[in-house]
């Protein structure tokens, strides 16, 4: 038996542990590769860059903890750079597992810019309804939305008060692991209303929104961990995602090997026949 | 001390998960199943907590507004198919149902999906730079060629099978980058859990 015959035969749980080290050493010992800045990403940057202090921006919280390792660094990341632009945040989310996870974000965020709830920023909670409940909401919030996440009147809050309509909404930045999510935003409430849509997508659905891109729909897209981890980059803040970059980049090299090696001994089993 | 506790439940039962990758054994089973379980538990109480009690029964029980008997019995008849002297009586909810996603559905498509995206493929070809030339003309023949793949009317033979064989090469390119974004994820996922295991858990990171 050569070589390629071995390790045609190699036990799979040999591959699972190779992929396993790959991604730890680098989050032990980080290598610190660079990471490329992508259009996509640029443009949800730039976006909230160009927005006057006091816009008001929904951050809809459309993922569970499933997606939570690809999502919450770019919550995270997205929501430190509006209140350092001192914009206020909106949080709503069509999952009903997000909202504790946006509420984790502000409780680390909002001390750190000295933001007060309800008037620089809200959490008005999980909003059932999907396509309807976004058409809903764009005409008038008051149908959708009565109290914030924890029962109390939304009149009752300055911010709460503030947002009437799709109108008031500067910018909506979707953090979206699926159904419903992204695509809702866009098709219903940029079709309907013509408000900016911003998104945060896993990896497996980034692919699916580029169309949007490219057809000026969505303004711009933060794609799974890469995109998290560029958002980091550019808002000067460094975390989860960026340190995951290394072993990112290292599994990946990885597959590629085991792709190749694998292809090799497919096209040598075939000439030996 | 209950962060605590939580931090060492999670990361057990994460690795009791990935146990699997060894061979499928008992710890795997029992986190297997504790998932299944809580998430049936959670579920059932956000579909009460938040469908049914706020936009049902509170209105109907505490304000008191008996219109809302009516979405009751609409949903009950949705049981109908279960006796079938009255089994007719689904009808009702199912029309009702047909009704509103074809008038929100057909229409929002048409004007946010179907039309902006033809207008994204009518692109220019001259008076740009040639990057955007090759760009937009990849697209246009991309479109093209994928949709004569699918066009069943004819044998695919001669140029129409030439060109739903280019259909077939975009879409393998589109699938490609499908698959690598899909291995993102799944190492992302992993990564996640990780980094949870190394920062929460034990704190080495």
């Amino acid at each position: 038996m050569n070589i390629l015959e071995r390790i045609a035969k190699v036990d799979r749980r040999i591959i699972f542990l190779l992929v396993g080290l790959a991604a730890i050493i680098p989050l032990l010992f980080p290598i610190g590769l660079p990471v490329d800045i992508t259009q996509p990403v640029k443009s949800v940057y730039d976006t909230i860059e160009a927005l006057p202090e006091g816009s008001i921006v929904v951050v809809s919280v459309d993922y569970d903890p499933g997606s939570e390792a690809e999502l919450f660094p770019a919550t995270l990341a997205f929501i430190d750079h509006c209140f350092r632009k001192n914009l206020r945040v909106y949080m709503m989310g069509l999952w009903p597992a997000g909202i504790p996870l946006g509420n984790i974000v502000f409780e680390e965020l909002a001390p750190k810019y000295n933001k007060v709830y309800g008037v620089d920023y809200i959490n008005v909670g999980y909003k059932p309804g999907g396509a309807v409940m976004l058409l809903s909401l764009g005409r008038n919030v008051a149908d959708v939305v009565a109290t914030d996440y924890a029962g109390v009147p939304i009149d009752s809050f300055p911010l709460g008060k503030a947002v009437k309509s799709a109108g008031d909404i500067s910018v909506v930045m979707t953090f979206s692991a699926g159904d419903p999510g992204i695509l809702h935003w866009i098709i219903y409430f940029n079709a309907r209303f013509g408000t900016t849509i911003c998104g945060a997508t896993t990896a497996i659905s980034a692919p699916r929104q580029y169309q949007y891109l490219a057809s000026g729909q969505l303004t711009g897209l933060l794609g799974g961990l890469k995109g998290a981890a560029e958002y980091e980059t550019l808002v000067k803040r460094k975390g989860r995602a960026t340190a995951g970059m290394d072993s990112q980049s290292i599994v990946h090299v990885l597959i590629v090997i085991f792709i190749i090696i694998g292809n090799i001994i497919l096209i040598y089993e075939r000439r030996k026949k | 001390m209950l962060e605590t506790i939580g931090v060492w439940i999670a990361a057990l039962l994460t690795l009791a998960i990935y146990s699997f990758l060894y061979k499928d054994n008992p710890f795997y089973k029992v986190a297997e199943h504790i998932f299944v379980g809580v998430s049936a538990g959670y579920w059932a109480v956000v579909l009460w907590s938040n469908f049914a009690w706020p936009n049902l029964f509170e209105p109907l029980v505490r304000q008191g507004n008996l219109w809302y008997i009516i979405p009751i019995i609409v949903g009950f008849m949705m049981f109908a198919p279960l006796f079938p002297k009255i089994n007719w009586l689904v009808r009702i909810p199912l029309t009702f149902t047909m009704g509103v996603s074809m008038a929100l559905f057909v229409l929002q498509i048409v004007q946010g999906d179907i039309l902006p995206q033809l207008q994204a493929t009518f692109l220019p070809l001259a008076g740009v730079s040639p990057f955007q030339f090759i760009s937009n003309l990849l697209i246009i023949l991309g479109v093209i060629f994928t949709l004569i793949y699918f066009y069943f009317s004819k044998e695919h033979k001669g140029v129409l099978g030439g060109a739903a064989k280019i259909g077939i090469w975009f879409m393998m390119v589109s699938f490609g980058a499908s698959f690598g974004y899909t291995i993102m994820a799944r190492i992302s996922l992993l990564i996640g859990r990780l980094y949870f295991l190394l920062h929460n858990w034990l704190r080495l990171i």
